[in-house]
C-alpha cells in the first residue's frame, strides 16, 4: 500500500508540474498578446497625434481697437465661428455686443455671413486667403 | 436699438498731440513695423498724419490720401477727411475727385454734407471719426467712440469699407 501510496503522489505531483508549465506558457503567451498590444495601442495614438496635427493650422488673430494679437493652433474642421470664440480666449479679451469677426489684411472683409463654414471650406471657396483674422468693433454711419 | 445725439467734441489740441505721441508706437508695434514711413504713412506736423488709402473697382486700384487730424483726440476720434495729395487739404467742389466713393453702412463719404447745426463739409460718415460727432450725427450708443480706441480703429473701419463698399472715384467738377 504504501510503495502504491508512493507512486500516486508521484502521478499527481507530474500533473501538477505538467500543470504549471501548461500555466507558465499562457502565461508567456498573454505577456506576449499584452506587449503586442500595448505596441498597437502605441501605434494608435501616434497615428492619432498625426492626423490630428496634420487636420491642425495656425491660426493668427489681431484686435483691431485694444492692438492685440494671438496666435494658436486651431483644427481645419473648426468653424469660423469656433475659431472667433476662442479667440477671445487667447486674446485675453471680452467679447463686445458691436464686435465683428473678419479678415486681417490692408482690406479687411467682414466674415459674419460666413461663421458656420468650417476653415477649410471658407479657404476653398476663396472666402479666406490665409488664416488670419481680425476682430473689431463696428462702427455707425450712412 | 434707439439712437442718440452725443455732445460735440471739444478741442485738446496739447492732449491730442499727447495721445498722438502715445498711441503711434502702439500702432507701429501692433502692425510689426519701427516707422510710419514703413507702412507709406506721414505726420506733416505734430497733430496730423496722412494715410494713404486703396480701393479696387472692377481691376482698377486708385489711391486717396487721408488726413487724420488729432485736435481733440483721444477723448474723441481723429478727424479724417480725404485730401488732394499736393495741397493736403480739400475744397469743395475743386478737389472732390480726390474722394472715394464709399456708400457702407458703417462708413459713407459725402464730398459736401450740410450738417443740421449748419455745417458744411466733407463727412466720412462713420462714428470713428470726429465729423461724425462734429456735424451732431444721431448714433446707437454702443457704436460711440471709446476713449480705449486708438486711431487705428478709424484707419481700420475705412480700409474695412473700402474692401467691400469702394465705388470708384467722384467725379471732377
Amino acid at each position: 500500500m504504501a510503495i502504491e501510496g508512493n507512486r500516486s503522489d508521484s502521478s499527481s505531483l507530474d500533473e501538477a508540474v505538467e500543470h504549471l508549465k501548461e500555466a507558465e506558457a499562457h502565461l508567456e503567451h498573454a505577456r506576449e498578446d499584452e506587449a503586442k498590444a500595448e505596441r498597437e495601442v502605441k501605434e494608435a495614438i501616434h497615428e492619432i497625434e498625426e492626423t490630428s496635427q496634420r487636420d491642425e493650422v495656425d491660426v493668427h488673430v489681431i484686435h483691431v481697437n485694444e492692438l492685440e494679437k494671438a496666435t494658436f493652433k486651431e483644427k481645419i474642421h473648426a468653424t469660423l465661428q469656433q475659431v472667433w470664440d476662442k479667440s477671445y480666449k487667447e486674446l485675453k479679451l471680452e467679447r463686445k455686443p458691436k464686435d465683428v469677426f473678419q479678415t486681417a489684411s490692408a482690406q479687411p472683409k467682414s466674415l459674419m455671413e460666413h461663421l458656420q463654414l468650417t476653415l477649410e471650406q471658407a479657404r476653398d471657396r476663396k472666402v479666406i486667403e490665409n488664416f488670419h483674422f481680425g476682430i473689431a468693433s463696428e462702427t455707425g454711419g450712412a | 436699438m434707439a439712437q442718440i445725439v452725443p455732445p460735440t467734441p471739444v478741442l485738446d489740441i496739447a492732449r491730442g498731440i499727447a495721445s498722438l505721441d502715445e498711441d503711434i508706437p502702439r500702432v507701429l508695434a501692433f502692425l510689426g513695423k519701427t516707422a510710419i514711413e514703413e507702412l507709406g504713412w506721414r505726420r506733416p506736423n505734430k497733430s496730423s498724419l496722412i494715410v494713404p488709402i486703396q480701393g479696387t473697382l472692377n481691376g482698377v486700384t486708385e489711391s486717396y490720401m487721408l488726413r487724420l487730424g488729432f485736435a481733440a483726440y483721444r477723448k474723441w476720434p481723429p478727424s479724417a477727411q480725404f485730401v488732394n495729395p499736393d495741397t493736403l487739404a480739400y475744397a469743395h467742389p475743386v478737389d472732390q475727385h480726390h474722394l472715394p466713393i464709399l456708400t457702407s453702412p458703417e462708413c459713407h463719404v459725402h464730398p459736401n454734407y450740410a450738417a443740421a447745426n449748419g455745417k458744411t463739409l466733407q463727412l466720412i460718415c462713420c462714428s470713428a471719426t470726429q465729423e461724425f460727432y462734429d456735424t451732431a450725427h444721431p448714433v446707437e450708443p454702443d457704436l460711440i467712440w471709446s476713449e480705449q480706441n486708438t486711431f487705428y480703429t478709424t484707419v481700420a473701419a475705412i480700409q474695412k469699407a473700402m474692401a467691400s463698399f469702394y465705388g470708384g472715384r467722384f467725379a471732377k467738377l
